[in-house]
């Protein structure tokens, strides 16, 4: 809902997720019967518990983005990033390892920082690596595979590759911002530190209410398939390990679990599938996944959301199944 | 001055949430959305929430030419200057949904249906043998039960918050290892099942009593079904179900969702080439459901 002339595109997408919506919500209670409105207050309680985990990263992520608007500067931003591309990229992956984030909180970051003129292949080394790659993650995953550092390592080193590869593949394809809404703003340095802390804290709000709704969506969406989808109908062919894993991908992208959580999901399935795919389950998930996507769609071009989906997406499953040669 | 539709609106809304959290806090209800570690992140929400509602107070009523006072207006995202669109109104629309469900509903507690839809809690038997009468002659062996040991090693004391000091931990693991009757206390769940399934050669025989919800799945004989809890890492979404087969000739009786309390022997039974732990039942009873019906991970302080 930016200024009018971008809100056609943005009115587009919402209608459709409104029209998904409502399907939703009709679907599961009309019949209007006890089991309708009992799994309705299923979906209901699951919507809201992934709402409240997420909303304080939200909003540390909205705080943060805003101190990024107002205190740095397109010039603080140059003298940072290597001129080399692939130092570039480097760079922001090793940054995005150090920052610890979750998927949704980072995506108003990354929309400031590319704002503020970060290139677009370092803006997307974050985003990918600060998920995926912190110490909470790392602690979670080795509880969760039996105080176990190998899968940790794992997790960690193949996406640290695979972020790096797929950030410099987009630095080779896209060339301009790719965000929806042009030119960074500049901001008068003449401000005094009252005035200048009152304007961070208003993008802040503003940001916050841009986001959240795409993470209301999201998480909207991803509770409803907890709810009316049984995880057994993907489970079709066990034995083939690239179906697994494609299982596995399919998983974390739909289920949209917060990184931090999701080592203990994708162990509970380590008896059911290749170590390999869960690999792929905990590396996918953090970089992409259901409400992440929609936070992007508000954020860049359509267009390279799909593309940048398919490159994570077809990386992370080569690069995942070249360690079975390890 | 002039009086700002929009920031009224937002006005509002955070103000909306601000009590939302805060009522989660005062009636305990977040303890049913998510795992007790988050209460603090969630209390930090609130001091956020807090600020960010005082500073959008002040922008109601704005003096006039003061709309972009520190970014240009290429600034791109929504300052709530433009004009009311029918956007606005369903982004609105869609802020306010969660706030609404969440006062109108009660938290549910998490059923059967979702552990069924969570994946198999005993080993998958195909599809294409469901017709057939022994169970376990055809049942994949494939797997173990999916959640069966994910926190088996939660019973070694985990670095990191406070609801049990290390030393009641292991003296709580070791009173656990020398008795003969199991108690599976709430607090202590997870690491007892966990161990349980882990040495399960070492506790057959030794009396336990639980209690939990009945949760069947297909394929299970008419006298069993699995008093189970569901665990909670994180938030529900992550909730895995933790429980244990049970065996007790009124079964078919209890619908699922069913809250049991239960007191019976620890047997191993082979389910699908895999072997699990069954509750030979002596004694039972139907409770209410608990007022914390969700167990978690322990979590030890270690300085």
């Amino acid at each position: 809902m930016q200024h009018s002339h971008h809100s056609s595109g943005n009115m587009l997408t919402m209608g459709l997720l409104i029209i998904f919506l409502i399907f939703v919500l009709i679907n599961s209670i009309l019949p209007f019967n006890e089991s309708s409105i009992s799994s309705f207050q299923q979906l209901n309680t699951i919507f809201l518990s992934i709402l409240i985990e997420a909303i304080p990263f939200v909003l540390i992520g909205v705080l943060i983005s805003g101190f990024i608007q107002i205190f740095i500067t397109e010039d603080h931003i140059r003298a940072w990033i290597p001129k080399n591309k692939a130092k570039a990229v480097f760079m922001s992956c090793v940054v995005g390892s150090l920052f610890p984030a979750c998927e949704c909180g980072i995506v108003p970051i990354v929309r400031r920082l590319i704002s503020k003129g970060v290139p677009l292949y370092a803006g997307i080394g974050f985003l990918l690596t600060g998920p995926l790659i912190n110490p909470i993650v790392i602690l979670s995953t080795y509880m969760a595979f039996g105080n176990d550092f190998r899968m940790a390592l794992m997790r960690m080193g193949i996406g640290f590759i695979a972020a790096f590869v797929i950030a410099f593949i987009i630095g080779i394809l896209f060339n301009s911002n790719q965000l929806k809404h042009k030119e960074p703003s500049t901001l008068k340095k003449e401000e005094s530190i009252f005035n200048r802390v009152k304007g961070m804290l208003h993008h802040s709000v503003d940001e916050f209410f841009d986001m959240s709704k795409y993470l209301i969506i999201g998480a909207f969406v991803a509770s409803a398939l907890q709810v009316y989808v049984s995880m057994q109908s993907f489970l079709l062919f066990e034995d083939n390990i690239f179906y697994t894993s494609f299982v596995m991908m399919g998983l974390a992208y739909f289920l949209s679990l917060c990184s931090e959580a999701d080592a203990f999901i994708g162990a509970s399935f380590r008896n059911l599938f290749p170590s390999t795919s869960i690999l792929a389950f905990l590396v996918y998930g953090p970089m992409i996944d259901l409400k992440n996507t929609i936070m992007l769609l508000s954020v860049f071009k359509a267009k390279f959301v799909f593309i940048l989906f398919i490159l994570i997406t077809s990386i992370v499953f080569i690069f995942v199944h070249l360690t079975t040669f390890i | 001055m002039t009086f700002n539709i929009q920031h009224f609106i937002k006005t509002i809304i955070l103000g909306l949430f601000l009590w939302f959290f805060i009522d989660l806090h005062t009636s305990g209800d977040i303890l049913k959305y998510v795992n007790p570690k988050y209460e603090y992140i969630s209390k930090i929400a609130v001091g956020i929430f807090i600020l960010l509602f005082v500073i959008q107070l002040f922008r109601i009523l704005q003096p006039k030419q003061h709309t972009h006072h520190i970014c240009s207006s290429t600034c791109n995202h929504d300052h709530g200057n433009g004009h009311f669109s029918l956007a606005r109104l369903v982004s609105y629309g869609i802020i306010t949904f969660p706030i609404i469900t969440g006062f109108s509903f009660e938290p549910a507690t998490l059923n059967a249906s979702i552990a069924g839809n969570k994946g198999s809690f005993l080993p998958p038997v195909q599809q294409n043998n469901d017709e057939s009468p022994d169970l376990f002659e055809n049942a994949n062996t494939l797997a173990e039960h999916e959640n069966i040991d994910i926190y088996s090693e939660d019973y070694l004391p985990i670095e990191n918050n406070n609801y049990m000091s290390n030393k009641e931990y292991e003296e709580k693991v070791k009173s656990f290892e020398a008795s003969e009757t199991i108690h599976m206390s709430e607090d202590m769940f997870g690491t007892y099942y966990g161990a349980i399934n882990d040495n399960l050669s070492t506790y057959i025989g030794k009396t336990i009593k639980i209690s939990g919800f009945v949760y069947k799945e297909e394929g299970f004989n008419a006298n069993q079904f699995v008093v189970s809890r569901f665990m909670i890492t994180h938030c529900l979404a992550d909730a895995s179900i933790l429980g244990f087969l049970t065996e007790i000739d009124e079964a078919f009786e209890l619908a699922e969702d069913t809250w049991i309390e239960i007191e019976g022997v620890l047997d191993v039974t082979n389910y699908g080439g895999v072997e699990i732990p069954v509750i030979k039942t002596t004694e039972w009873q139907v409770i209410d459901e608990p007022s914390e019906p969700y167990v978690y991970p322990v979590l030890t302080l270690t300085s």
